[in-house]
């Protein structure tokens, strides 16, 4: 028998297994420690970022800051742009090497927070001078998580352009929900629709707030029946039903958000956040301008955007993690941020100096005073997105709220319970 | 289905064919054109196969150009280097596999061979979690090796293989080892050189299924664009998040340019294709 | 999820399968002789990467699956630890799926109706317009026979979610509606109409919500059940549909291709017309790749995901959630992984449960035979 192709074979099929054993012998990628904190690396290390992006502006501002950060302490961080934030650190938290610093919803805080992914650091940034209703909306279970990264709230873009030619004057900017209404049936002609806004709660629960409701109440109950929640769905169908208002998946054709409605002129008006700025450089040649959502019969009301910086409870580099932070937070470096994509600071002090410098957006940070957190508690983003799927098939004549609304309240309170 | 049909036979039989062939390739039509139209065009005309104006904006952002950060170049080479690794080592360990249930006796071969079926009927539905598990457990989360290691044997390649060395004569073979060849050497230079009918089925198989691979890589990934391929780099940028817009031309090309090295082999080996679904599928 | 032409590939059969392989078995043995030794190191060496991959990869991961559908891990402990937030529970993941008023078993019974519809629309379609198809490709007087050949089988072998984001656009993006403007007709607006087609046939003779309807089947009312797929599934439909046909259609190509020349001239002597013969020769001489088709449809269709992930996961209205994609969203979105595992497992036994009652019934009884028994007789016949 000629050995050597016996070998050969013989090599080929045990260097297979054997890279298999090897990498079973690498196991145990899954670790026991539950308690969120962990011995701290010494020396210099390596800091991975992951952050939902806005686009460029936002990623270079965010790797400008990391680099500038890891110069002056002599680590390195990498910044890695997520394409899908929740699904993306949903998978990693379960890995052993989750990212160590990333970008925390408010939303997703409970969640986060009840699964014992976050480590809680507030702490040591509280003060820092955050204003408080961010504070609050990473508070979970009377912790205070993760450092309010910076802030956004809904206010009423109007394309000046359309405005004028539908013979409307600075005199016109709806005040109220009869103003909207009357201005809205004005700018719709053609292809244009009044108003475009997003299919989910996150536009409509404006209209929601501003009659007076809620998804859950102060004690963090589900309050979902209250009437004024009903009441401003019912305006919101009112006005598609007067087919001056859209959602941005029933414009023609459809489009992916307020702002494309907006950028393409398909819409005259729309409800976006501080994000619009950026949006709209795709579309330089439309001018708008930015003013406070029109009151309901309850007055005034928002909703408010916030993201916090998370660091993962995994993670073996949570001092220097948290050092990162700090100097992310800093007045100075908040406004690079907002002069590159336009969110707000999350600091007193440096909302100030973003009023001051950019009065286009007065109506952003007028918000931020009376503007709603999201719903943070844990188990809740699976009912408000069941809400939100029976929310998008909303038409003038088709769709029951106060059914979807019944729902929501039936979801949230087993959840909270459960 | 007599060869003198009548002609109104004859016509409506073209007539179905030809409106069949309309449904079947003007999506791919569209989507060429659409990969050259402005955004503005793609919505205002969208049945439209002629872009008005041309535009090669979408082609030039996803290899570089314009503001939106797609990291096209990325998942382009890790689609060509994860496709290329999974189907020279499927190819080989599925038909070493496939020669040794086949032909070698040995203790165990109907226990393996029975496992083998069973294993290929289990739904990959039933894998995303697991799958996900095993890898973390592993350490290799994350990397190219779960991304390829779990890929490099097919219960359904090997099955193909097993299937096409029964139906070969013994006799060349057992001549070979008659010579004293090896196990291997026969395998090596008896067996494989036959068997190339059957060897280019399964690469153009296990091609396409690397290539196309979607639920494996978004389990065993973070997705980042360091690990993405053209088709989850392309879902995340299809199901994108809110404020990305709708951007359909870049999306077609992205598309478009994950269909193009498929088709590419399709139409250049199609009578292999023909044959690999149809050993997929009935029989040889 | 696989798409139809990988869940096509473990039907290969050969019709002298059985015979080839053991006259070679025999040969082997024969000559095998005193190698027998080496065969076997051989043997196991030859098969040791398959073993491995497949065990490391396949069955050991389903075993701890299994275990986790069988605890409420949260993604964030050492699932194997049993310590906090990886509690051992019992089948309580399972029973709540099915017994636990909540938003879980709300989704995951809606998912499952949805998919019951989907399942209904698509069978037996790919089924009929591939036979279709193949016996149009396969008129004996036909010139361009591989080129209609070509354009039908081409969308199979494509990515499903490429293909995906086709439709998207053409649905989404204006396309289909601009044709249907053409012959005035107003489309609906497809991605985000969750109204059932059954319920819009019930409102045409104008029936809505009936008292009759309102008994709940596991916390689903039965005139939900009955809401057929919605308009934004039906595209998900035609999508499959339309990116399956071509495989099946080799499938009847190649079957209806062995058919014997001598039946069918016999019949057309005979003086019969083509329907009848389609229905008294050919259907009948098809039949067992008929029954394949099935069977891999109703696999494939079961375990749908890359599309259902592309196009709005679950949206409308809960109306495109499938539970594959439940499953994965209840793991990686929700921390759910208990549930989710708990989830893919129950669509397991129910593809098992089809495939294994649809064998049954439509198997003559004297061919009745266990799973793989079965389909190797099937597809040799």
């Amino acid at each position: 028998m000629n050995a050597r192709p016996l070998r050969k074979g013989a090599f080929l099929a045990i260097a297979a297994s054997g890279a298999l054993a090897l990498t079973a012998c690498g196991g145990g990628g899954f670790n026991n420690n539950n308690s969120g904190t962990q011995p701290s690396k010494t020396g210099p290390v390596k800091l991975t970022v992951m952050i939902g992006s806005s686009g460029d502006a936002e990623t270079s501002a965010v790797k400008a800051a990391a680099a500038a950060w890891a110069a002056k302490s002599g680590n390195t961080v990498e910044v890695i742009a997520a394409q899908d934030l929740g699904q993306q650190l949903g998978q990693a938290f379960a890995s052993s090497a989750p990212p160590d610093l990333f970008y925390t919803d408010a939303s997703r805080i409970g969640t986060y927070a009840k699964a014992g992914n976050l480590f809680a650091y507030g702490d040591q940034v509280k003060d820092a001078g955050f204003v408080d209703s961010l504070v609050k909306a990473f508070t979970y279970d009377g912790k205070f998580y993760c450092a309010p990264k910076d802030s956004s709230t809904l206010a009423l873009q109007i394309n000046t352009g359309l405005w004028t030619k539908a013979g409307l004057t600075d005199a016109d900017i709806p005040k109220d929900w009869a103003g909207l209404e009357a201005v809205a049936k004005k700018l719709t002609s053609g292809t244009v629709t009044g108003l475009v806004i997003g299919n989910d709660i996150n536009r409509s629960g404006a209209f929601m707030r501003q009659a007076g409701g809620w998804v859950v109440n102060s004690s963090g109950a589900m309050s979902a029946t209250d009437a004024g929640n009903l009441q401003g769905l019912q305006e919101v169908q009112k006005l598609m039903k007067d087919g001056v208002l859209k959602f941005n998946t029933q414009t023609t054709p459809s489009t992916g958000w307020g702002g494309e409605a907006f950028g393409k002129q398909l819409a005259a008006m729309t409800i976006e956040g501080n994000w619009i700025a950026g949006g709209m450089k795709d579309y330089p040649d439309v001018k708008y301008k930015v003013v406070e959502l029109p009151a309901g019969p309850a007055g005034k009301g928002t909703l408010m955007f916030t993201n916090c910086w998370g660091i993962a409870a995994k993670s073996p580099n949570q001092a220097a993690a948290v050092d990162l932070v700090k100097s992310l937070i800093t007045p100075e470096q908040q406004m690079k941020f907002a002069d590159a994509f336009g969110v707000m600071p999350s600091t007193t002090e440096g909302l100030k100096q973003f009023a001051a410098k950019f009065p286009d957006s007065a109506a952003f940070v007028a918000g931020a005073e009376y503007g709603t957190g999201p719903v943070n508690l844990a188990g809740l983003d699976d009912v408000i997105n069941k809400f939100n799927s029976q929310l998008a098939t909303l038409t003038g004549t088709a769709g029951d709220p106060a059914a979807w609304l019944a729902d929501l309240q039936k979801n949230g309170t087993a959840a909270l319970a459960g | 289905m007599t060869k003198n049909a009548s002609p109104l036979r004859r016509f409506l039989t073209y007539g179905a064919l030809v409106l069949f062939a309309v449904v079947f390739l003007y999506p791919f039509f569209i989507q060429i054109a659409t990969s050259f139209k402005s955004d503005a065009d793609a919505a205002n005309s969208a049945i439209s196969l002629i872009p008005n104006p041309f535009s090669g904006q979408a082609w030039s952002t996803l290899f570089g150009g314009g503001s939106k950060s797609v990291a096209f170049p990325t998942w382009l080479k890790n689609s060509v280097v994860i496709a290329l690794i999974v189907t020279v080592a499927r190819v080989f360990f599925d038909s070493l596999a496939g020669y040794a249930l086949s032909r070698l006796r040995f203790k165990g071969r109907g226990f393996v061979f029975a496992a083998l079926l069973a294993v290929m009927a289990v739904p990959g539905v039933a894998l995303l979690i697991p799958k996900f598990l095993m890898v973390n457990y592993l350490g290799i989360y994350d990397t190219y090796t779960a991304m390829i290691l779990p890929l490099i044997v097919d219960a359904a390649g090997v099955f193909i293989m097993k299937q096409f060395f029964d139906s070969v004569p013994v006799s060349i073979e057992e001549a070979a080892r008659m010579d004293g060849a090896s196990i291997f050497r026969t395998f090596w230079s008896v067996v494989l050189p036959m068997a190339r009918p059957a060897l280019i089925t399964l690469t153009i198989l296990s091609f396409q299924g690397s290539w196309n691979e979607f639920s494996h890589f978004l389990v065993v990934t973070k997705g980042t664009p360091e690990h993405q391929t053209l088709v989850t780099g392309l879902a995340s940028l299809t199901s994108g998040q809110l404020g990305a817009g709708t951007q359909y031309p870049l999306k077609l090309t992205a598309a478009l340019l994950t269909t193009i090295p498929v088709a590419v082999l399709f139409f250049s080996l199609q009578r292999y294709f023909i044959r690999g679904a149809n050993e997929g599928g009935v029989k040889g | 999820m696989s798409d139809i032409s990988d869940a096509a590939v473990p039907a290969v059969d050969r019709p002298h399968d059985s015979r080839a392989s053991r006259t070679s078995a025999r040969r082997t043995a024969r000559f095998g002789g005193g190698l027998r030794g080496p065969e076997g190191i051989m043997g196991w060496l030859f098969v040791s990467p398959l073993v491995l991959i497949l065990g490391l990869f396949l069955v050991i991961p389903i075993a701890m699956a299994l275990w986790v559908s069988l605890t409420n891990w949260n993604g964030s402990a050492n699932p194997f630890g049993g310590g906090q937030g990886a509690e051992f529970v019992g089948i309580k993941n399972y029973s709540d799926l099915f017994f636990k008023d909540g938003l879980t078993r709300a989704n995951f019974m809606q998912s499952i109706s949805n998919t019951f519809w989907y399942v209904i629309a698509v069978v037996p379609l790919q089924t009929v317009i591939s036979l279709a198809l193949a016996l149009l490709v396969n008129a004996k007087f036909l010139k361009a026979r591989s080129f209609f050949r070509t354009a039908f089988y081409f969308p199979s072998v494509t990515s499903s979610i490429a293909i995906s984001t086709v439709f998207l656009f053409l649905f989404g993006g204006g396309v289909i509606n601009g044709f249907l403007k053409l012959i005035g007709v107003t489309g609906p607006n497809w991605f985000n109409d969750d109204r059932g087609l059954v319920h819009l046939l019930f409102n045409a003779v104008g029936v809505d919500n009936p008292s009759w309807g309102k008994a709940e089947i596991f916390g689903r009312s039965l005139w939900d059940w009955l809401s057929g797929p919605s308009v934004a599934m039906s595209v998900i439909i035609i999508l499959v549909v339309w990116t399956t046909s071509g495989t099946f259609m080799l499938m009847f190509i190649a079957s209806l291709q062995d058919l014997p020349v001598e039946v069918d001239e016999a019949a057309a002597l005979d003086g019969t017309t083509n329907r009848q013969r389609l229905r008294y020769v050919t259907i009948p001489m098809i039949k067992p790749t008929i029954f394949l088709v099935l069977t891999l449809g109703l696999i494939g269709t079961w375990q749908v995901f890359d599309q259902i992930y592309v196009m709005g996961g679950g949206n409308p209205n809960g109306t495109t959630l499938s539970p594959a994609y439940l499953s994965y969203k209840q793991s990686f979105a929700n921390f759910k992984y208990g549930s989710g595992a708990a989830m893919a497992f129950v669509v397991f036994a129910i593809i098992i449960v089809l495939t294994s009652v649809q064998r049954w019934v439509l198997t003559d009884k004297d061919d009745r035979k266990p799973l793989f028994g079965r389909r190797r007789k099937g597809a040799s016949a």
